[in-house]
């Protein structure tokens, strides 16, 4: 019996209650479960956690522009399958020769097609009951990629290709699946169907803070004050590429290291802000941004 | 039970149908809905699949389920103060309260919030006393003032709490099907299941619980959240494109990814064929499809009829270029194209029309400009160029930000929009004109 009870995230990661819930929900219906939201917002974290914190075997396949179903589920080693038959041939020629060396297929037998079978990681999650499986950044695929994973997701049964094998699984045991995307391709409607949809909202200060404090223990609350205040704002801008939760704790990772006072003064002077902001228009508007109003940045950016 | 959901849900832009009912009867077997929160939490799963989906969810949920009916622009606090559904249910509270307290509208509302979006997950969170949310939060006192309602909230203490872990499939459906019916007569005004065992845990004779916190209220604030952005409503897909609506032309745009066949060498099936011949391989080719896309944009940038919407499309094209990385050109005319464009935005460098169709023919031409001009200045040259361009280009469309229900009021677009298909520059519009120009190409292919 698969794992249906409620999780809420481990000591190292906090999963949003709306979307433990939407996880849940999905585990117990035995239907995946489509995460959507900001870049650096745990999409990815999710999967991965559970996997660990409740010891569960976990298959990743992170999508690229030129996945396909053959490697996500299965593909035939054509070559493999060749080398296998002309070596046997050889032998049967060696035979007749008189010769007694042969050569060796490691016990792979081109009788038994099963053998050339490579399993993908969606072939071996459904081989192994009540597994993680983790469907990374399915927008970058090629577009009919999700429609190709419609029969698979809604039988759950895959047909191995030329050995024709079938892996089955039942409901009860099938395995945890979760599959993310950044948006920038509109997924199938069809595709979403299929799935329990979940987009995650930014997390507000109050949460990012248990998130930070979940990363970094010990660090002093006066400085995650002073950086959330300043993220916050940063976010307000209106930037082309708004800092995420990983920015942040990239930052603060930064200047914790240093002792309080100086390590405000620094989150001040926006000191390392390139772990915060990514693209050159951006820091331009920053500058902007403080060149036009520095007092009200600075007031924004420092405790009461 | 619920058999008008899909039809109701349907009224609100939500993609709701027989396979929704299915899911929702399979969560409530499962366990999965047991308050009315989670039958929240569950259909919004279940219908919500994009977040500008998230806006009419929530008002179809408070429409079908509360008999709550949220107006363009309401606050969800003002929409709920006024419905009867909350009148009924602050009687029933403030019977059930013996009323030791005085209780703000905002306070009621948030118990109201509270109770309506209290999921079984809170209720077994608190009996299990493992909620995350209960911890006491210093830092809280910092914030804005404004946010003190929201943080009230979190710390409210819910005295009694029903246990519903226990209660029956069968318990549950009665309930649900009391709802319904509620439903069907609400022109009756009858809204007073609330507290009877409608949305009420204090209705339901649970155990009682005390000094159980409820935290996080999630459900509640999420609600608010989501009718209070834009972000979570789907834009209009037939205005005008602008700052709001861009990505959403962008999105439309997209379409017009297409993909180039090659020629590669196809070793599986070389090798099968191979061993059929009994060892002798010839090689087996197959066609492999690449994207790939090759763009022309000529813009009108003269005169001040099309000043506000060059930036915008600039930006569009610009993400599409950086989204996709792909060939893009951009040139400019003023009002018409004669038998020049140019290449930079003053229209000082000049190409010509006869070296523009020198270019490959599998480029997408976008024609954007209003078409509006005196008729003296569409001539014989200007029509002779953009037969020229739309018999090289095949796939040439014409974006026109004149609301189309004017066009047939000015004679140049009369005249131009049988030279080039027009279509009107919304993202609506764009996603047409990529599909028509695809069916295009598909049919030339043919040939």
């Amino acid at each position: 019996m698969a794992d249906k009870t409620f999780w809420l995230g481990s000591d190292k990661y906090l999963c949003d209650r709306e979307l433990a819930q939407a996880f849940h929900m999905s585990r117990v219906l035995g239907m995946p479960l489509l995460i959507e939201g900001e870049p650096g917002t745990g999409k990815t974290e999710l999967p991965l956690q559970y996997a660990k914190d409740l010891n569960l075997e976990l298959f990743v396949f992170p999508v690229g522009s030129k996945s396909n179903v053959e490697q996500f589920v299965a593909r035939f080693d054509h070559v493999k399958y060749l080398r296998d038959s002309q070596i046997e041939i050889l032998n049967a020629q060696r035979e007749e020769k008189g010769l007694n060396t042969k050569l060796t297929t490691g016990n792979r037998n081109p009788e038994n097609l099963s053998d050339y079978v490579i399993k993908g990681p969606a072939a071996q999650s459904f081989l192994s009951p009540n597994s993680v499986l983790l469907i990374d950044e399915i927008d970058k695929a090629p577009r009919e990629f999700p429609n190709d994973l419609l029969y698979a997701l809604s039988h759950r049964k895959f047909v191995l290709p030329e050995s024709g094998e079938v892996i089955e699984i039942s409901e009860n045991e099938m395995p945890a699946i979760v599959i993310t995307s950044n948006r920038e391709q509109e997924l199938p409607t069809a595709f979403k169907g299929r799935c329990i949809y979940h987009y995650i909202h930014f997390p507000e200060a109050d949460i990012m803070r248990e998130i930070i404090t979940k990363h970094y223990p010990k660090i002093d609350n006066k400085i995650v004050d002073v950086a959330m205040d300043v993220f916050y704002h940063l976010r307000n801008v209106g930037l082309e590429r708004a800092p995420t939760t990983r920015e942040i704790l990239n930052w603060l990772k930064y200047v914790k290291q240093f002792a309080q006072k100086e390590a405000i003064e620094k989150i001040e002077n926006l000191e390392g802000i390139g772990a915060l902001v990514k693209t050159q228009t951006d820091l331009e508007k920053i500058q902007k941004h403080i060149l036009r109003d520095p007092q009200d940045f600075k007031r924004r950016s420092t405790p009461n | 039970m619920f058999e008008t959901l899909p039809e109701r849900f349907r009224e609100y832009g939500l993609a709701a149908d027989v396979r929704t009912l299915l899911l929702l009867n399979k969560s409530m077997e499962k366990g999965l809905v047991k308050t009315l929160g989670d039958l929240y939490n569950v259909l919004k799963g279940v219908v919500v699949k994009d977040p500008e989906m998230m806006g009419p969810f929530t008002k179809a949920y408070y429409d079908y389920f509360l008999n709550i009916k949220i107006e363009n622009g309401d606050k969800l606090s003002d929409a709920i103060a006024r419905s009867e559904t909350f009148k009924k249910w602050r009687e029933d509270f403030i019977k059930r309260e013996k009323l030791n307290k005085e209780y703000s509208l905002d306070e009621l509302i948030n118990r109201f919030l509270d109770e309506v979006h209290l999921t079984s997950y809170d209720i077994q969170s608190i009996i299990s006393g493992k909620d995350i949310f209960d911890n006491d939060n210093p830092y809280l006192e910092d914030n804005d003032p404004q946010n003190l309602g929201d943080n009230e909230a979190t710390k409210r203490h819910l005295d009694k709490m029903a246990d519903y872990s226990d209660l029956s499939l069968e318990e549950l459906m009665k309930r649900m099907e009391e709802i319904a019916k509620q439903q069907k007569s609400k022109h009756s005004g009858g809204s007073h299941w609330i507290g009877t065992g409608g949305i009420s845990p204090y209705g339901h004779g649970g155990a009682a619980r005390d000094g159980i916190r409820v935290g996080g209220t999630g459900g509640g604030k999420m609600a608010r959240k989501v009718l209070n952005d834009r972000k979570f409503f789907p834009v209009d897909m037939d205005s005008i494109i602008n700052d709001k609506n861009v990505d959403a032309a962008l999105a439309s745009l997209k379409g017009i990814i297409e993909e180039s066949a090659h020629e590669k060498l196809d070793v599986p099936h070389t090798i099968k064929e191979g061993l059929k011949r009994g060892g002798l391989f010839i090689p087996e080719i197959k066609n492999v499809s690449q994207e790939k896309l090759q763009v022309i944009l000529l813009i009108d940038n003269g005169g001040y009829s099309m000043d506000p919407y060059v930036y915008t499309i600039r930006e569009l094209f610009k993400k599409m270029k950086t989204r996709f990385a792909h060939d893009l050109e951009t040139y400019y005319f003023h009002n018409t194209i004669y038998d020049r464009v140019f290449s930079d935005v003053r229209r000082t460098k000049a190409v010509l029309v006869d070296r523009l169709i020198k270019k490959d023919a599998n480029y997408r031409v976008f024609v954007i400009g209003d078409a509006s001009m005196a008729p003296y200045e569409l001539n014989k040259t200007s029509l002779r160029s953009f037969k020229k361009i739309t018999k090289k280009f095949k796939k040439t469309v014409w974006l026109n930000p004149e609301p189309k229900r004017y066009w047939h009021h000015t004679f140049t677009i009369n005249v131009l929009k049988q030279v080039v298909d027009m279509y009107p520059l919304t993202p609506r519009g764009i996603e047409n004109a990529v599909k028509d120009m695809n069916r295009k190409f598909s049919s030339g292919k043919q040939k």
